[in-house]
């Protein structure tokens, strides 16, 4: 096991989560037992009520399994208390969601940095990372704008800074595409698979966007909270 | 780190300027409020004493011990020599006045009325009582006739009588209870807001009411006003001792009229009272107004947990929250609470011929304001907008972020 978390991002092993709607118990997933490793590009797909969201959230640490465990970065993550999951979650992990949620009162620069802010990182070096990451995410000269300035994929460009500013082991992107129209989504993929390429993090997909699942190296279909298929391109 | 944060929750609180606006609103009116009604309270205190004091009582007095409970004639102040003496050389006394006081009857020809006679002597009483101030027909003893009565307008009104009218005083003598009788000239009628001192007493001079009580110069009453106030509301001060020697009894005003200490301390208490409540109204605003902002931006709460804040950090969100809140209600509060108060300092509140305890107000009430309603109000306020905030900064810690983000995935 040692051997395989060192290269391993995230396993998971017997990963069940049982809602209880309206009394009645729904099992969400069902014994996931996945293994992502280091590096990878992968979509997770699937019909709505298939158990992308509860597994995303599962492997982040945002929700806990009902039975099962998952290890990210070599770390068994139900074994964390609240504090050290809010420090594994800003060290490690990287999110970007659909409709962006950058904070509307901070300025550009204020929503890159405040990850780094968490983990007190000098400000002087603040400063340098977050121009360096606007650039490079295509948005140089906007630092000093609030995300209501900007367009839904200089919005969207902001909200990949953020989550890849403070270098973490792992991205989770949420429908990134969704909610923009097919050139900016395109041009953003591109974007994300190039630093993928360029830093060697690793990105999860949730997805229905046939464009994010073409340009993906694993395609993990969930339906009805089981692992329908794992394909990995060649 | 707590920069961000400050800077967070002081743009967050403009983020809706109009509910910010109204919460701020609220809490700036219960400071003004609290403002106002110490300031108030204080007037009020101020003008009760003053009246009490000022109209005929006095800071202070001297009397043969007992005679306060019996009102008996004979018992008059003892070594009245040496007392005066020693009054002409305390530093801490302004003026003293000598009085005579008997219960007795007055007689028109048409009416007979009870009376407490007074027998003072006016150049030193002008500086103790407002009875010469408060004449509304003839004049206070100007004469300097021995026959001259001054009496209160409702008293002529029972008698029937006006200025310039005759009418009989009636008093027992000291010791022998013989039955003193005086043909007086109505000299003077005032009119006071009290009705006490309005019909029932009687003014003559006091070496008339000596002859006409066989008291040779002995008197009855020694009236005093100090330098200061607080003098009469420091019990430690040696002059009780000093005065209280030969069988003479000195007090102060607050031991005098007792009652009206009583409704004093009781005012303080009903200013905590008032207090309290409003506090309790102010962090229902607060915790409400929190709540609001709190479920608008639940989402974002969850990104912020997501991305790694720590559940005090959330915690510290609200918190300074509250506190910018509290900054933006105590400049409006203090600004109001200072405006408005001012201004009714300048124009009064009329509360004059309103009795309280048996003091009737005789002058407009002017709020004081002071240094500390300025300090510990605004500090007061802050602190209990911390402590309403306490309830939602808690509900954001414990929030699960997937809960709030239930949206997300």
């Amino acid at each position: 096991m040692d051997q395989r978390q060192k290269k391993d991002v995230i396993i998971t092993e017997g990963v069940t989560k049982i809602y209880a709607a309206d009394g009645i118990p729904v099992n969400a997933l069902n014994g996931i037992d996945l293994t992502i490793e280091s590096g990878e590009f992968t979509a997770l797909v699937g019909p709505s009520g298939s158990g992308k969201t509860t597994f995303l959230n599962i492997i982040s640490g945002l929700d806990s399994p009902t039975e099962g465990k998952v290890w990210l970065a070599g770390k068994v993550l139900s074994e964390m208390s609240g504090n050290e999951l809010s420090d594994f979650r800003r060290d490690n992990i990287g999110f970007i969601f659909q409709a962006y949620n950058l904070i509307p009162v901070l300025t550009v620069e204020e929503n890159v940095e405040y990850i780094m802010l968490l983990a007190g990182v000098p400000k002087a070096e603040r400063h340098e990372r977050v121009i360096a990451m606007l650039e490079t995410v295509g948005l140089k000269g906007v630092a000093n704008r609030t995300p209501t300035q900007l367009s839904g994929g200089q919005q969207q460009r902001v909200a990949i800074a953020r989550a890849m500013v403070s270098e973490p082991t792992i991205i989770l992107a949420d429908e990134p595409t969704a909610n923009l129209d097919s050139k900016t989504g395109a041009d953003l993929l591109e974007m994300m698979r190039h630093l993928n390429m360029e830093t060697g993090m690793t990105f999860i997909f949730s997805t229905h966007d046939p464009m994010v699942m073409e340009s993906a190296e694993r395609l993990i279909t969930l339906r009805d909270g089981r692992i329908d298929s794992d394909e990995t391109k060649e | 780190m707590w920069l961000i944060l400050v800077k967070l929750a002081w743009r967050n609180i403009f983020r809706n300027k109009r509910r910010t606006l109204i919460a701020a609103a609220a809490i700036g009116i219960g400071l003004t409020a609290l403002i106002f009604i110490d300031a108030f309270t204080i007037g009020m205190a101020e003008i009760m004493i003053r009246t009490a004091t000022a109209s005929f009582l006095g800071d202070a007095q001297i009397h043969r011990e007992g005679f306060r409970d019996e009102q008996e004639a004979s018992l008059t102040i003892q070594a009245l020599d040496e007392v005066t003496a020693s009054l002409d050389g305390e530093a801490i006394v302004q003026h003293w006045t000598q009085r005579v006081l008997v219960a007795g009857m007055i007689t028109s020809p048409a009416n007979v009325s009870a009376i407490n006679l007074v027998g003072v002597h006016p150049p030193t009483e002008k500086f103790l009582s407002l009875i010469d101030d408060a004449i509304t027909e003839g004049t206070y003893f100007e004469a300097d006739n021995s026959r001259d009565v001054v009496i209160g307008a409702k008293l002529a009104e029972i008698l029937e009588i006006a200025l310039g009218d005759r009418v009989v005083v009636t008093v027992a003598q000291a010791g022998t209870g013989a039955l003193s009788q005086e043909m007086f000239r109505v000299s003077g009628i005032y009119h006071f807001a009290d009705e006490g001192m309005n019909s029932g007493m009687a003014f003559i001079l006091i070496q008339k009411a000596q002859e006409m009580l066989a008291i040779g110069k002995d008197v009855h009453e020694i009236a005093i006003k100090f330098t200061a106030i607080a003098y009469a509301q420091d019990p430690t001060l040696p002059f009780w001792d000093t005065y209280s020697q030969h069988g003479n009894e000195a007090l102060s005003w607050t031991e005098l009229m007792s009652q009206l200490t009583i409704v004093l301390e009781m005012t303080k208490y009903s200013k905590y009272i008032m207090g309290v409540i409003l506090f309790a109204v102010v962090v229902f605003g607060i915790i409400n107004t929190l709540f609001m902002s709190l479920y608008e931006r639940m989402f974002e709460f969850g990104v912020l947990r997501a991305v790694g804040t720590r559940p005090f950090g959330m915690a510290r969100v609200i918190l300074f929250e509250a506190g910018a809140l509290a900054i933006v209600s105590i400049i409006l509060g203090t600004i109001l609470g200072f405006l408005i108060t001012a201004l009714l300092a300048h124009t009064g509140i009329d509360y004059t011929g309103i009795e309280m305890m048996g003091v009737t107000m005789q002058e407009f009430i002017r709020p004081v304001m002071t240094v500390g309603q300025f300090i510990i109000y605004p500090i007061w306020v802050f602190v209990f907008t911390i402590i309403a905030g306490l309830y939602p900064a808690w509900h954001v810690a414990k929030m699960a972020p997937v809960d709030a983000m239930r949206r997300s995935f």
